[in-house]
């Protein structure tokens, strides 16, 4: 796993949004924070989600750009971005996002990771409860 | 147990809009199918948390399997969606 693409100042833990488009601004500009995309890739990720949700179930969404906007992608990376009072994400609950910048592949283990993580109750109940950053940087790169 | 193999077509691999629309159209069609990478553990193509978790990039040959009674059909169709590249699909949409 690569330990690289999840930089702690990409760690989120208290956030709040009053809606889907909001909770993924949120998400681009934790990306554009740390280096990772370009401003133009949060509107990217807006258009992506308009023509799919990014919802993966568990109370978890992946926000990402489009094919196009990968121009906007400095390097490989993904956030973390939790909402504890919940953002209604069409019809679904979502108090976990996981935002990702990906150019190629890079991101691709990662995510297979937190996949794999959500599909074990408990292991995704410490996600969508954590706190401290240091619980989700663990839980996502050990 | 009828099965196919096939390699994922998608530049993007089998995660993100490509998962979504594989996982979609195996509810659609109703049939248990699973999916898997080599020996790997086969997981319910219908699961969106089962198709990432098995990390499949431009390339990578997966299996379908199912023992359902109508289970040539729907292998077809979704190992058909499979050898699409539902990303360049997406460059002409827009």
């Amino acid at each position: 796993m690569r330990d690289d693409l999840l930089d702690p100042r990409g760690v989120l833990l208290h956030e709040s949004a009053g809606s889907r488009e909001e909770a993924i601004r949120r998400c681009g500009r934790a990306l554009v924070d740390v280096g990772a995309v370009a401003e133009p890739y949060i509107e990217a990720m807006l258009e992506r989600e308009r023509s799919i949700s990014t919802y993966v179930g568990e109370g978890v969404a992946i926000p990402h750009g489009t094919a196009a906007s990968k121009e906007d992608v400095k390097r490989d990376a993904i956030c973390v971005v939790r909402f504890p009072d919940g953002v209604d994400w069409d019809g679904d609950q979502v108090t976990v996002c996981v935002g990702i910048a990906a150019k190629n592949d890079g991101h691709v283990p990662l995510l297979a990771a937190l996949a794999e993580i959500l599909l074990d109750p408990d292991r995704a109940r410490t996600l969508r409860e954590a706190t401290e950053v240091h619980q989700v940087t663990k839980e996502l790169t050990s | 147990m009828p099965a196919r193999t096939v390699a994922v077509a998608s530049a993007s691999g089998l995660h993100a809009r490509p998962a979504k629309l594989f996982v979609q159209e195996a509810a659609r069609l109703g049939v248990p199918v699973r999916i898997r990478v080599g020996d790997g553990k086969a997981v319910p193509a219908n699961s969106m948390l089962g198709v990432l978790s098995l990390g499949a990039v431009h390339g990578t040959e997966v299996t379908l399997e199912s023992d359902a009674p109508d289970a040539e059909e729907a292998l077809d169709a979704l190992a058909g969606l499979l050898s699409r590249d539902l990303d360049a699909e997406e460059a002409l949409d827009a």
